[in-house]
């Protein structure tokens, strides 16, 4: 059923856009991809950087003694029993699309670890660097538009890169803020007196010269820079691959209603990267490490304000859900909101909370998943998973699942190995 | 039978169960290692900072007593019932005759599980006195012939008491790479690969590697390796272990262009190539060696070195403290003050940061604890964070190690003015009361000696191995490319070198010359190890760890960015700093640069032993950006004035190929380039030359090291 109505609501506004507005340079992409059988689910994964407190966002405990409870109250959603923070006033209403893991759990308590194992779902090993899962989503769904196959907004850790996978399943770091009126990536456009007849002739020159030394010979670093070029290429001499980055192409009401700061304007870009063919976006909002002040890091911002992380990550994330839901694109866009880990049950001495692996929560919404629900609850303190136990590897299992790649596909490393995409764990069923 | 009985009596006697018992297996060291073997004190486990299911152990039992007191004293002696030793949920839950939500652990017929019974019915005795001297493991080193053959690793265990025991049913062993070796309980190991591979042993809190070595290649290689000095006999004994065969020696070209490069950051001049290409010395390369040591942009490189791996930048130590941070290292190279003295120096100093260079050592860490980390990075190659909160669980530092060796550094101020304060100290997280200074893997030490110097004499010692090893093992990997051990932060016992003789014997050599460094770094660049072509030869093209080639490495951000500015003669615009100024010269990280930002240069605010380029952005930056077009077009550029001077395409072609790559363009090459540049007009050929220059700006020759 459900799956119907997406399918209705969004052939309902393919023809309101074409009738109504023209056809954009989205629509085309997006109705020539139509046009195939069935649209490959793509991601965009909002990363919380730091690690999110799970007892200030989506696990609030009200119960509990005033140590662990923290400063916030949570408050009722739009489906019955789901309660978060009360600073998510507009994701309230959109909980219908979420489905609520807040069950994970891991042993690693320390950022770069952390970011590893829920980047990649691997443990970090000194043996081998793991891949990301857009790193992987990147390299088997290869280049079918212009744009790069695995795009970074603004940046990614590094923990976020293509591991032993080859230099093309890089994430393209678009850089600099989305926010700023100036914004742009750089180097897009050509420099004075660069024509196109020219960019050919140096891309002639240079296979000519590399092919041409005796000094050097194929080799991985070689490699990887041919095929830097190669992509570089391809985003120049595609016109519309420039488009999908200009977010000046949205209106001023659509800009506003996700925010105007960074993490707002990247969820936007993020969508018109989806939009026009990537498979696989990455958001990055630093400074979710609240060792400090959670009250003025989570809601205030600044003293007596409401432009912390919460309030921030509200808009822009429930901005982005309606935006994907009515356009018809929610249903093959999985989003995933996570951090490294969760937060201390008991407030420090500063008001802040520190680094708290053993339980914490994950949001997942769209892409096959089925919203208004919540899966797995922690203990009367946050402090374990009471059921339903959901490790790192078990998410990017079912991540890999609902983006349609096997999870035991095998990989290859440059030597020969063969690793599979991910290792153990299990699919969360109830999510689908 | 006789254990039994005497149980009997220790209950009739109402003994205390602490009494220590004759023949009852002892807690510390018979009892956990079944346990850490089971799992069940691992971090994923009852190891975990908060235990699990409420029973918490110390991580792979490195605290007896606590796990003693969590055993025996928690939970109302239900963990280990005396009276009915089998009712002990220490034993119903890994055997899971009572419901255990980390699964089946110990099998009630296992040698493990008869021994925790045994001492549960011994009276579960704390024992005690006996503790862990040395641990034997042999072999440490094989090479088998296939990988159809396996070896069997024994561990003997070496106690304070005087005795041994063979502990290998109770060691955990671990490949390092699980993909290269497996192995089971009993300590027989397989690989599964051809190559160099290692397990991990692991008893107590003593961990070992054994090394496996399995031929690459049926056959023995032709030739065997030339040697030039100590080093090739490590290098040269791998390869003929593994039967890989050596690429030759690089020709002049190569070297020259290698050796400048690697020592001064350099591209080497057309004079300066001709010169050593046409000298008949036959010790022309040592020679050159001993010129370039000596060449201000030595100073300027190593120094640039010294500045990521100390993190000098401005905005943690003003502009004014990192100039005179950077202006000691640069006297420090200048002189080639030995390697220790300069340690001595960085860590005794104090005084104002903005005057006195060597005290800003320690205004780079924040705090205690943070000192404690860089200074066992810089000096050891010690990742030490791991033991904050537990003892290490792969190397041998311990919590005590860690809060000790902060303790030392608790009583300074580090404002711009760096002095001693009378008191300070770092809290112990397992005791909540303040640390006592200690030396790493040493002794505490007494309240009125000066911490730091103690500190430093031990750190400086000759009779301490990490110290010159760490160095040792930097120098190298600056010079070949890669690290004996990688990454050179994470020197350990579990993480071996490639080649462990070999450090040690770098270590040593650099000892024995009193830390010096450029006698150090000829001895490696006059190896033949270091001299050998980086193109293979049939058999060793996969080769990327034991140099039977030389690697090829990318050009480092300042050195790259200072040699387009040389072969295009123009310079690179950096931040505000005096015109013409060479980026290998800077002092500072944040001198703004967007080339050598996306070139992935460290920025210094965190350790940086694995920085990335940008990758994509650096490439569009490369096509569109300023940094290659500019100068390529400028007027009072070396293209511009060649043309406006009437010099011919072929003169162009070779001048610039003897500029950027330190050669001649071949017959091909030149053959190449005169069809490609036939054009009409003069704009035309203008524009043509320019794409040749910016091509050859982007060639992966000239982009590396070879």
């Amino acid at each position: 059923m459900r799956r119907c109505d997406g399918i209705h609501r969004r052939e309902f506004l393919r023809v309101g856009s074409l009738s109504a507005l023209g056809l954009s340079l989205t629509d085309a992409l997006r109705l020539q991809a139509d046009a195939g059988n069935k649209k490959p689910t793509n991601c965009i994964l909002i990363w919380l950087d730091g690690g999110p407190s799970h007892l200030d966002t989506f696990d609030l405990k009200p119960d509990a003694p005033a140590e662990v409870r923290g400063p916030f109250r949570p408050i009722a959603t739009n489906v019955p029993g789901i309660r978060i923070c009360e600073h998510f006033q507009s994701l309230a209403r959109h909980m219908d699309k979420v489905c609520l893991l807040r069950s994970l759990t891991s042993e690693l308590g320390e950022h770069n670890f952390g970011r590893h194992y829920l980047l990649t779902g691997y443990k970090p090993s000194p043996a081998l660097e793991y891949p990301s899962i857009g790193s992987v989503v990147a390299h088997l769904r290869g280049v079918n538009s212009s744009l790069p196959p695995y795009i970074a907004v603004p940046n990614v850790s590094r923990q976020g890169g293509a591991g032993y996978l080859p230099a093309s399943a890089q994430p393209f770091a678009v850089l600099g803020d989305p926010s700023k009126p100036d914004f742009r990536v750089k180097d897009l456009r050509p420099a004075n007196g660069i024509t196109s007849s020219r960019l050919h002739r140096r891309r002639d020159f240079l296979a000519g010269l590399d092919a041409l030394s005796r000094y050097i010979e194929e080799n991985d670093f070689r490699r990887q820079r041919d095929v830097q070029f190669e992509q570089a290429y391809r985003l120049i001499l595609s016109p519309a691959a420039r488009l999908a980055f200009d977010l000046n192409r949205e209106k001023p009401e659509v800009r506003a209603k996700y925010g105007r700061q960074k993490l707002g304007q990247s969820c936007l870009l993020a969508r018109r990267l989806i939009e026009a063919g990537c498979p696989f976006v990455t958001v990055t909002d630093a400074g979710w490490d609240t060792h400090q002040q959670i009250v003025r890091n989570l809601k205030e911002g600044f003293v007596g304000g409401y432009n912390g992380k919460i309030p921030q990550l509200d808009r822009a994330l429930s901005a982005l859900l309606e935006d994907l839901a009515s356009r018809g694109l929610l249903e093959q866009t999985l989003v995933v909101v996570m951090g490294e880990f969760g937060r201390t049950p008991k407030l420090n001495t500063s008001d802040g909370r520190d680094h708290w692996p053993r339980a914490f929560s994950v949001l997942l919404a769209g892409g096959g998943t089925q919203g208004g629900q919540v899966i797995g609850s922690s203990d009367a303190r946050g402090e374990s998973p009471h059921d339903k136990p959901i490790t790192p590897t078990d998410l990017a299992r079912t991540i890999f699942t609902l983006l349609g790649i096997d999870p035991d596909r095998e990989l290859q490393t440059s030597d020969g190995r063969p690793v599979r995409v991910s290792a153990g764990g299990r699919v969360i069923k109830e999510c689908f | 039978m006789t254990r039994n009985q005497a149980m009997a009596a220790i209950l009739c006697c109402g003994l205390s169960a602490a009494t220590a018992f004759a023949g009852a297996p002892d807690f510390a060291t018979e009892v956990i290692p079944v346990l850490t073997k089971a799992g069940c004190n691992s971090g994923a486990c009852h190891g975990a900072a908060i235990g699990r299911g409420g029973f918490r152990l110390s991580l792979l039992g490195y605290d007896p007593d606590a796990d003693y007191e969590a055993m025996l004293d928690e939970f109302e002696g239900r963990r280990v019932n005396l009276v009915r030793p089998e009712r002990s949920l220490l034993l119903l839950k890994p055997s899971r005759r009572l419901p255990h939500d980390g699964g089946l652990k110990l099998k009630t017929t296992s040698e493990g599980y008869r021994l925790v019974r045994d001492w549960i019915e011994a009276g579960a005795p704390r024992g005690g006195g006996i503790h862990l001297q040395r641990l034997e493991i042999v072999p440490t080193s094989i090479t088998l012939p296939s990988v159809n053959e396996s070896v069997a690793i024994k561990v003997t265990a070496h106690f304070n008491d005087g005795r041994s025991r063979d502990v290998t049913d109770s060691s955990i062993f671990s490949p390092l790479d699980k993909g290269s070796l497996s192995c089971d309980d009993s300590g027989r190991v397989r690989p599964l690969r051809p190559g160099q591979h290692a397990v991990m042993v692991r008893f107590l809190g003593e961990v070992g590697c054994v090394r496996i070595r399995v031929p690459l290649h049926e056959q023995k290689p032709p030739t065997s390796p030339p040697r030039s000095n100590f080093i090739d006999d490590y290098i040269n004994r791998t390869m003929a272990d593994l039967r890989l065969p050596h690429s030759p020696r690089a020709g002049d070209h190569e070297l020259i262009r290698r050796l400048h490069l690697d020592l001064i950051g350099t591209l080497p001049t057309a004079d300066e190539v001709d010169a050593f290409v046409n000298s008949q010395d036959t010790d022309k390369f040592s020679r050159l060696v001993d010129r370039l040591l000596k060449r201000p942009e030595y100073v300027d490189f190593w120094s640039y070195k010294w500045g990521d791996l100390l993190q000098i930048e401005s905005k943690r130590l003003q502009p004014e403290g990192a100039a005179s941070f950077h202006r000691w290292i640069r006297e420090q190279v200048a002189a080639n003050t030995p390697y220790d003295q300069i340690a001595k120096e960085l860590i005794l100093s104090v005084g104002d940061g903005y005057k006195h260079g060597p005290a800003n050592f320690h205004r780079v860490p924040s705090d205690a604890r943070a000192e404690a980390e860089y200074v066992s990075r810089v000096f050891l190659g010690v990742r030490l964070q791991c033991a904050n909160c537990h003892n290490h669980p792969f190397d041998r530092w311990t919590q005590n190690d860690y809060h000790g060796l902060s303790a030392i550094f608790a009583r300074l101020s580090r404002g711009r003015f760096v002095s001693n304060k009378p008191a300070g100290e770092v809290i112990h997280p397992k005791t909540s009361k303040p640390a006592r200074r200690k030396i790493p893997g040493g002794r505490f030490l007494e309240e009125k000696e000066p911490g730091r110097q103690r500190f430093t004499d031990w750190l400086t010692s000759p009779h301490n191995p990490h110290f010159a090893r760490a160095a040792a093992n930097r120098i190298w990997r600056e010079l070949m490319g890669r690290g004996l051990v990688e990454p050179v932060d994470d020197l350990r016992a579990t993480n071996p070198p490639t080649h462990p003789e070999l450090l040690d014997a770098l270590a040593r050599d650099f000892i024995e010359h009193r830390f010096d460094v450029r006698r150090l770094i000829k001895t490696i660049v006059t190896s033949e190890a270091y001299r050998r072509s980086s193109r293979s030869v049939e058999g060793n093209e996969g080769d990327g760890l034991f140099y039977s080639k030389a690697l090829v490495k990318p050009l480092p951000p300042v050195v790259l960015v200072d040699a387009v500015a040389y072969v295009t003669g123009v310079a690179e615009p950096l931040g505000n700093v005096a015109p013409g100024t060479r980026a290998i010269a800077l002092g500072d990280a944040r001198v703004s640069s967007e080339p050598l930002d996306l070139l992935g240069r460290c920025d210094r605010t965190s350790s940086c032993e694995s920085s990335a380029p940008a990758g994509l952005p650096l490439t569009l930056h490369a096509i569109h950006g300023d940094w290659l077009n500019k100068k390529i077009a400028s007027p009072q550029g070396r293209l511009h004035q060649m043309i406006a001077a009437g010099r011919s395409d072929g003169e162009i072609v070779s001048t610039f190929y003897r500029l950027a790559l330190s050669r001649p363009p071949s017959e091909r090459e030149s053959a190449w380039w005169r069809e490609k540049l036939k054009t009409g007009n003069h704009q035309e050929r203008v524009q043509t030359l320019e794409d040749f220059v910016w091509a050859l700006l982007n060639s992966a020759e000239f982009c590396s090291n070879h």
